[in-house]
């Protein structure tokens, strides 16, 4: 069992601010820390617990700058085998330029694999596209939002894939494959410091990403930046900590719902 | 006239009501809106196509990605390029758009929820929801879209002519993947879609060894205790407390969230609450566009004096 995990470093952007300069040209990333793509990380967990129950070996991939390497020494220290950086300078923002990339170095490199697992989406970006659009060029069976794996059987494997309020669906698809996996499948294992650094003594493979991208450029270009919408807003209650727990139970006893 | 082709979203026998902000990004763009649909009896509201394309597949086999591209294809070689193909931004939508696009090299942007006329950009989110970015898409050919549920439905309108009906037949089927059944979620003593209060907690918790003091807080509060995704997947919160898309839809009295950012995937389950009160040290966090009020603090110094005022009590 062999299987391919997509890995994305992203900025940590849900407890900064997110700065837009300018007319709205760009957005600010220069002071976010940046880390693991949370969803990869589940996904990362979940090939790695595969081949420690099937055999063979998980191989992580990243796509993008030279510091993306961070997130591959992570995953050797975690577990997978081997890691290997597809260079782009220039971030492959564009979903269809993106996929079509990793397509093409997988068919060229000639990888051997049986399942291709990405997280459901990124946390920067949010398309959520990559797997299933990776699945499509190479014509292989796709799942996605896949919350349980029960059996890796021959030739084939058994999932429960997440749907609406709850609700799951259980799913048989053929091997290869490529599954793009939900947060929460799983309990990811700790990393130590000392562990990362122990990685980083197995070498990690790169590829320039230009070796794969003639004839196809972007299809998508950003126009602008800006900050959501404003709707109404909230009646922000006094800053000091006992004004604004007064205020909320005056509001919790007007609506009834505590004395 | 062009037309925009839309991948009726379908579960279970039913036709959602998502479907609808599809026929307005149809409306808003000018462009027909066209629906292909599983057989079955749905409750389509048909005055709102101008085409409606029946195809001889039971659902199951209809929204498995798979045969979505051999019926796609069938679509487009019979009447034609549109100008768009059209999907929800739901479990179904998030996982065939993808893939059609990617078979046919399509470009393709995800999770829209505006448009811009005079520009002709589309409006995205990103960064859960704390920014937006205006995409345009170049290039020739037709592109692929999953629209963001709630954003275009005030713009459908229904058309003046007849429908058109139209039969799809002889479709091949791809048995690489298939669909075995569903499987609902088991029942728990509590169902968090019934209480009035709502005390809520996100990711913002920081620690599990955190959650005892919140749960004396809901017991002080009278309310009931439910989380966003990140507390559930952590298991800190047992799975029947998740608020949000793939969790439960609640409309308590008042809906109490702390350390909780305010995604969408969140946000649709909770949005209709009568009150929502928001604690969040961050000001940017969208949450507080949903509110009726805010408290910008630590949460856990707002849970502390709370205890501390109710004990005293
Ligand atoms: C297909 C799909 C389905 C999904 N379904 C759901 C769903 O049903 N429900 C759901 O909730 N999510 C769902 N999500 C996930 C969703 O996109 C977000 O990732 C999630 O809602 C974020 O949860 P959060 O707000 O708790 O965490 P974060 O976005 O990480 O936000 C944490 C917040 O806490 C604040 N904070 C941190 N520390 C403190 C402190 N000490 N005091 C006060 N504030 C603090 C931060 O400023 C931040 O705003 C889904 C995602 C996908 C792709
Ligand atoms: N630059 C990248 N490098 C490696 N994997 C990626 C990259 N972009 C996306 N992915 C994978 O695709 C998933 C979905 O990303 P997205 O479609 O961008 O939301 C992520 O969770 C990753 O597994």
């Amino acid at each position: 069992m062999n299987i391919l995990v997509f890995l994305k470093r992203v900025a940590s952007s849900q407890e900064e601010e997110l700065k837009i300069l300018g007319e709205g040209e760009a957005v600010d990333l220069s002071r976010l820390p940046f880390k693991l793509n949370d969803w990869d990380n589940y996904a990362l967990e979940e090939a790695i617990r595969a081949v420690e129950k099937e055999g063979g070996h998980v191989i992580a991939i990243s796509l993008g700058a030279k510091e993306s390497d961070d997130v591959l020494r992570r995953a050797i220290a975690m577990g997978a085998g081997e890691g290997i950086l597809i260079l782009g300078e220039e971030a492959l923002f564009d979903p269809r330029l993106r996929a079509i990339v990793a397509s093409r170095f997988i068919k060229k490199e000639g990888f051997n694999f049986d399942a291709i697992f990405t997280g459901v989406q990124a946390e920067d970006d949010q398309f959520g596209t990559f797997g299933g659009y990776l699945a499509g060029i190479l014509e292989l069976p796709y799942v996605s939002m896949v919350v349980a794996i029960e059996e890796w059987g021959k030739g084939y494997v058994l999932v429960r894939r997440e749907l609406e309020g709850g609700l799951m669906e259980k799913v048989k698809v053929s091997l290869p494959s490529v599954l793009s996996i939900q947060t929460g499948i799983n309990e990811p294992r700790y990393v130590s410091v000392m562990g990362i650094r122990r990685a980083s003594q197995i070498e990690r493979k790169i590829y320039e990403s230009s070796l794969y991208m003639e004839g196809v450029i972007s299809s998508i270009e950003v126009l602008k930046w800006s900050y959501p919408p404003k709707k109404e807003g909230a009646k922000i209650l006094p800053y000091d900590i006992d004004g604004a727990c007064r205020e909320l139970l005056q509001i919790l006893k007007e609506r009834g719902v505590c004395q | 006239m062009s037309y925009g082709l839309i991948m009726a979203d379908v579960r279970r026998g039913l036709f959602d009501e998502r479907n609808l902000d599809l026929v307005g990004f149809c409306n808003v763009l000018n462009i027909d809106p066209w629906l292909i649909l599983p057989k079955g009896a749905y409750n389509v509201r048909e005055a709102y196509f101008k085409r409606i394309i029946q195809v001889e597949m039971g659902e199951e086999e209809f929204i498995n990605p798979l045969n979505a591209v051999i019926t796609v294809k069938k679509v487009i070689e019979k009447f034609g390029d549109p100008f768009a193909l059209i999907f929800s931004a739901s479990s179904s939508g998030m996982e065939i758009a993808p893939y059609v696009a990617g078979y046919l090299k399509s470009p393709i942007i995800t999770d829209v929820s505006g448009y811009q006329k005079e520009s002709g950009t589309l409006l995205k989110s990103l960064y859960s929801d704390k920014v937006f970015a205006s995409l345009k898409i170049k290039g020739e050919g037709f592109f692929v879209i999953t629209v963001r549920s709630g954003s275009f439905r005030h713009e459908a309108r229904e058309i003046e002519e007849n429908t058109i009906y139209e039969k799809l037949e002889g479709l091949t089927r791809d048995e690489r993947r298939r669909f075995l059944g569903y499987i609902e979620e088991e029942k728990q003593e509590v169902d968090i879609t019934k209480a009035d209060f709502l005390l809520s907690i996100g990711r913002g918790v920081g620690t599990k060894d955190e959650i005892p003091l919140y749960e004396e807080l809901a017991s002080l509060l009278g309310a009931t205790i439910s989380g966003s995704r990140p507390v559930i997947d952590k298991k800190w919160l047992p799975k029947s407390r998740q608020v949000g898309t793939s969790g439960k839809t609640v409309k308590p009295k008042v809906y109490l969230a702390m350390g909780i950012s305010g995604a969408f995937q969140h946000v649709s389950g909770m949005k209709d609450s009568e009150c929502i009160i928001a604690v969040n040290k961050d000001p940017e966090a969208p949450i507080f566009q949903y509110a009726h009020y805010g408290i910008i603090a630590d949460m856990h110094k707002i849970r502390d004096r709370l205890i501390q005022i109710l004990r005293e009590k």
